[in-house]
């Protein structure tokens, strides 16, 4: 009989004061009642920066795993945990200033949100595909539920439904993809399928089972990837976004564009790194003339031809953010088809210039909405005059987005090409041109919104104040702004976030 | 005498692809999420069916039966949201089918 313990439980703390924090909001819910909305809001950002000090505190010295091995704690984890701690601060703070937002019930929207939260954090801190599909369903489970929370409103309940069913069928698909492969290997830790680590019991390597069935592997990969694509929104499993990120409450859509998106390409990133950047398996599958690179970036340029051309056509400017950020997912997977430690270095780098430019327009669109409560590109008109500070927020954020410099987005969209085009002699420089021509197309719908909001003039127009909204959007505006002058750091954290990624060269 | 294990993986993939086809070709809300149900049992088949590979007498490949029962947890938490979403869409417009709801243009 093996002994129990529970070594390096500590390791585990962050998650733990999220956990405590969650139940903490939903029975102060019930204390205060609708006393406590906005003190609720800031109980979840103060467990949420506590979880990100433990977080930083562990950084440079967090190596190690606990449960049994299951739960990976390394920089590459921590890095996605503090973005998804970030971005959930500022969706908790977009919570509280939405003036469309419904305060009843809202414990239980902080509690969703939180545990959201949790389910990223055991998702990307694993090697273990049980762990890794627990938290993927934790974060999805929590997810349909708050696209649903109107769900009185027609809207908000369908966008519930399709999540649902889509989300559902992919995890399906998903689930049985990784039996197969747990049939072809024995195991189900990422590590023992690539030979970088011992696995216990008879156990096979991944580059066995791809020499001797390579048909399986083929399938059970295709299932597997399937699933994250649901998750990251790439072409072909793109087409529940828009009708969801339209129909859910703004600050959810933030949430789902941002935290959980980043968080299924955190999964991703290491799922591709650990297992297919290992020696072995490389050599396995290069065996066969295949290479995981030119699929993705297939599905790279389709993913975000057909995001761009959709969100020209849009008439709703949320449902225009919605294509966006499925453009914005192809525009990361450009960097990965170089399938080596800079390409996942420049995803991680485009991330977060996607976090600080996608939540300060997702914030616009709350604010001016929480105004004229309507999201078309008509009810902007005039508003340039109306609130000149947070129009002009806005139009940096949509310049980032396009890619153009001075802003952090450019040098995101510059760190993919050069991965990019570093990558097998330049093979995939059809690749950077398609991303760039597409930066063109997106160009066209971004600028429309600085149209409407300085050019459409309209009558009458006007803005009640709300300081600590602009304070924020202004703070997210200059910090896209500034970051490209203190690029420095950035990288250097990014790099230090990789170091223990990749096993072998 | 016992079944051999590629007939348990055989099962398994007539399960999944029932359970696929089911759903894209049901249009009631309630025979949906029952498609996806059969699709997570079918990866449970698969994953018991993996172990037995892997196995031998005295050593048990426990990987695999340990995530069937997380997924049953799952599979149990997800029709409970699907199920109270049904409730809801009902409420709204007193029919669960999925041609109500038809709007993914694009």
């Amino acid at each position: 009989m093996q002994d129990i313990h529970l070594t390096g439980f500590g390791l585990l703390s962050p998650e733990l004061v999220l956990g405590a924090v969650s139940l903490l909001v939903l029975i102060m819910d019930l204390v205060w009642k609708e006393r406590g909305s906005s003190r609720l809001g800031w109980i979840s950002i103060a467990g949420l920066a506590l979880s990100s000090f433990l977080l930083i505190l562990a950084f440079d010295d967090s190596v190690g795993d606990t449960a049994f091995g299951i739960v990976v704690v390394d920089k590459f984890g921590n890095f996605f945990k503090l973005f998804t701690c970030g971005a959930l601060a500022v969706v908790v703070a977009f919570v509280m200033g939405d003036q469309r937002e419904r305060k009843d019930r809202i414990g239980e929207y902080y509690f969703l949100l939180l545990g959201a939260a949790m389910g990223i954090f055991f998702m990307v801190g694993t090697n273990n595909l049980l762990l890794l599909v627990l938290g993927l369903e934790l974060l999805s489970l929590a997810s349909y539920a708050l696209a649903g929370f109107h769900k009185g409103e027609k809207r908000s309940a369908e966008a519930a439904m399709k999540y649902i069913v889509f989300g559902g069928f992919s995890a399906g698909v998903m689930v049985y993809g990784i039996s197969l492969l747990y049939g072809l290997t024995g195991t189900l830790d990422l590590q023992v399928m690539a030979g970088t680590a011992e696995g216990a019991g008879l156990t096979r390597s991944l580059a066995d089972a791809v020499t001797t069935s390579p048909s399986t592997v083929a399938l059970a990969m295709v299932m597997i990837l399937g699933g994250f694509a649901f998750k990251i929104s790439v072409a072909p499993f793109h087409f529940w976004a828009p009708d969801v990120y339209e129909g859910s409450p703004t600050p959810v859509t933030t949430f789902l564009a941002v935290a959980s998106k980043a968080a299924g390409f955190g999964a991703l990133l290491r799922f591709l790194a650990v297992l297919f950047m290992s020696p072995d398996v490389a050599a396995a599958v290069g065996a066969y003339g295949l290479q995981v690179g030119s699929l993705i970036a297939i599905l790279a340029a389709v993913t975000m031809t057909l995001g761009n051309l959709a969100a020209v056509r849009q008439e709703s400017v949320k449902r225009m953010l919605a294509y966006s950020s499925i453009a914005h997912a192809g525009y990361v997977l450009v960097a990965l088809v170089a399938m080596n430690g800079d390409g996942l270095e420049a995803a991680m780098l485009y991330l977060v210039a996607y976090y600080l430019m996608n939540l300060g327009a997702f914030g616009v669109l709350i604010y001016f909405h929480g105004q004229t409560g309507k999201e078309t590109y008509d009810s902007l008109n005039g508003l340039g005059r109306a609130a000149p500070l947070i129009s002009v927020s806005a139009v940096v954020f949509l310049i980032s987005l396009t890619g153009l410099p001075p802003t952090v987005g450019f040098f995101g969209k510059l760190a993919v090409a050069r991965a990019a085009l570093a990558a097998q002699e330049g093979a995939y420089a059809w690749l950077v041109l398609l991303m760039l021509l597409n930066s063109v197309i997106s160009l066209y719908y971004y600028m429309r919104v600085a149209k409407h909001l300085f050019l459409k003039d309209c009558e009458g127009q006007t803005v009640r104040p709300q300081p600590a909204m602009a304070t924020l959007l202004v703070i997210f505006a200059a910090l896209n702004v500034i970051f490209l002058l203190y690029a420095e750091p950035l990288v250097n954290w990014t790099s230090a976030s990789m170091d223990l990624l990749l096993i072998g060269p | 005498m016992s079944v051999p294990t590629e007939h348990l993986l055989a099962l398994a993939a007539i399960l999944f692809a029932i359970g696929v086809a089911g759903f894209f070709t049901r249009r009631n809300l309630i025979v949906v999420l029952m498609s996806i149900e059969l699709m997570l049992n079918a990866a449970n088949l698969t994953f018991v069916a993996g172990s037995r590979l892997h196995s031998s007498t005295g050593a048990v490949q426990v990987d695999g039966p340990i995530f069937v029962i997380f997924i049953i947890a799952v599979a149990a938490v997800e029709a409970a949201v699907g199920l109270a979403l049904v409730i809801a869409l009902y409420r709204q417009k007193q029919t669960v089918s999925l041609d109500a709801f038809a709007r993914l243009e694009d």
